[in-house]
């Protein structure tokens, strides 16, 4: 991917450095070059000969002097490029950028599809684990029918009696979010070497990363929270006296 | 006081379980009901700890109308209760010890209170050396016994005992009855359902008589 950063005329040495350094140090950018205002009109002419006749008229350059800068394939995250690109724009000396929206709109648009396709197959897989824990407390609850029978006999609460039901579930939940994070590690270290090269370009499309501490407690906390409503419905159905 | 007031009870047609039963027992009585076997002692006894209801009729427990206490505060009622089921109805995978305790558990007694009295509810039946074993080895009579022990063990108001001594040699039956007795003389209310004609005539105060559902007559000695 390219982007051009337009620099105001009137832009001081040390702006310009500055502005070179930037692009250099980035790990995202494979490589960047300077093209002054005179190398911008010779590439015009070049590129378009029938216009020569316009450019020869003017008696000042309208070429700007630019960046060109290639980011590197390999490395990227499509956010992390786009706010790089913002915060070089945001520099003192820097008029305009221009960079290739199209790719940028491929993108999104492949990303907005992986998130819906993710979102899909979550929910799913959280309504298959609700089903899956609601049916486990309900199997539980029938194999201690005599025993809650006579926890009601001996004045038990109906709190008292579902508590135990409810650890279980949130256990489960938690047991099962737990695992799921073990299996998704597993699949990250897995899934490139295993598919890498037949990935072809998606490969560098697709950033495998691996979750953040806290969307971990999130994923596992989730999966508590399933564990109880789960069997929460379970007992509201099947507990009753 | 427990009041029954024309109570009939129909689990099949044409069959009736109780029929135009009235009753009243008041607090420390010691009351005996008895009848063939079939003639409605479980039944009456169930639908005074409200496992079921009856077809008709009233209960009034203590100015409560227990018919129309609602499931979730139905525990109110029964932890006045000591009930010793006909069926002892045990949980099998608990110890002894739990079987009794549970009692008190669900109460939140603090668990060194606990074993302090399930030792002591296990040694009124001389029991208080199985209390950890599993009450599947125990014998029928050694069962009978920890649901005996369940029962007394929170001191209730009431106690509802159905058969309690049909397993018991006449020595422990007599010794469970003075035990009952003894709960009694400290003023709970006992009611219990026996064919046994010698312990109705030891201790006997109150007797009713049940036939095929129908209270044939009402006793005090
Ligand atoms: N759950 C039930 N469903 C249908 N019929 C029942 C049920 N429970 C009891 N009965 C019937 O009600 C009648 C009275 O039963 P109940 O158990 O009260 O007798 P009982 O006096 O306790 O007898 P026993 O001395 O043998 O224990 C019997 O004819 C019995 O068949
Ligand atoms: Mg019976």
């Amino acid at each position: 991917m390219l982007a051009v950063f337009f620099l105001q005329k009137d832009i001081s040495e040390p702006q310009q450095k500055a502005i070179e350094e930037e692009l250099n140090k980035s790990p995202l950018v494979s490589k960047s070059r300077y093209v002054d205002s005179q190398m911008a009109l010779e590439r015009f002419k070049e590129k378009f000969t029938e216009l020569q006749g316009i450019v020869k008229n003017l008696d000042t350059n309208p070429f700007p002097p630019s960046f060109e800068v290639t980011f590197k394939e390999k490395a990227l995250s499509y956010d992390n490029v786009l706010s790089f690109i913002q915060k070089v724009k945001a520099m003192p000396g820097i008029e305009d950028v221009q960079f290739n929206q199209d790719w940028v709109d491929r993108m999104q648009s492949f990303s907005r599809l992986a998130k819906a396709v993710g979102f899909f197959l979550g929910g799913i897989l959280i309504l298959a684990s609700f089903f899956i824990i609601s049916n486990i407390i309900k199997i539980n609850v029938y194999s201690r029918k005599n025993e809650i029978e006579i926890l009601r006999l001996v004045g038990a609460t109906n709190i008292f009696i579902k508590i135990p039901f409810l650890i279980e579930g949130v256990v489960l939940g938690i047991i099962g979010g737990m695992f799921s994070l073990l299996l998704l590690l597993f699949l990250i270290q897995i899934f490139p070497i295993y598919l890498g090269s037949s990935l072809g370009v998606l490969n560098e499309l697709i950033n495998f990363r691996y979750l953040s501490f806290s969307q971990s407690i999130n994923i596992i906390m989730l999966g508590g929270l399933i564990g109880f409503l789960g069997s929460m419905s379970s007992l509201s159905r099947f507990l009753k006296t | 006081m427990i009041e029954l007031y024309r109570i009939w009870k129909q689990y099949q047609k044409p069959h009736w379980a109780l029929s135009d039963v009235t009753l009243k027992i008041d607090p420390g009585d010691f009351c005996f009901i008895t009848g063939p076997s079939g003639s409605g002692k479980t039944t009456l006894l169930k639908i005074i700890y409200r496992e079921i209801f009856p077809t008709q009729g009233q209960i009034i427990i203590d100015k409560r109308n227990i018919l129309r206490i609602s499931d979730h505060k139905i525990y109110r009622l029964r932890r006045e209760m000591g009930i010793v089921f006909q069926d002892f109805r045990l949980m099998f995978h608990k110890k002894v010890f739990d079987n009794v305790g549970v009692v008190l558990q669900v109460l939140g007694v603090p668990r060194k209170e606990i074993r302090r009295r399930v030792f002591n509810a296990l040694r009124m039946v001389n029991l208080h050396h199985k209390m950890w074993e599993y009450p599947s080895y125990l014998s029928y009579g050694e069962q009978q016994r920890v649901a005996i022990a369940r029962a007394v063990v929170n001191r209730p108001k009431i106690i509802l005992a159905d058969e309690p001594t049909g397993n018991l040699d006449p020595e422990l039956a007599f010794e469970i009855m003075s035990l009952f007795k003894e709960i009694n003389r400290q003023g709970a209310t006992i009611i219990i359902c026996t064919h046994d004609r010698e312990l109705i005539r030891h201790f006997g105060q109150k007797i009713v008589f049940l036939y095929k559902g129908k209270l044939l007559r009402k006793e005090t000695l």
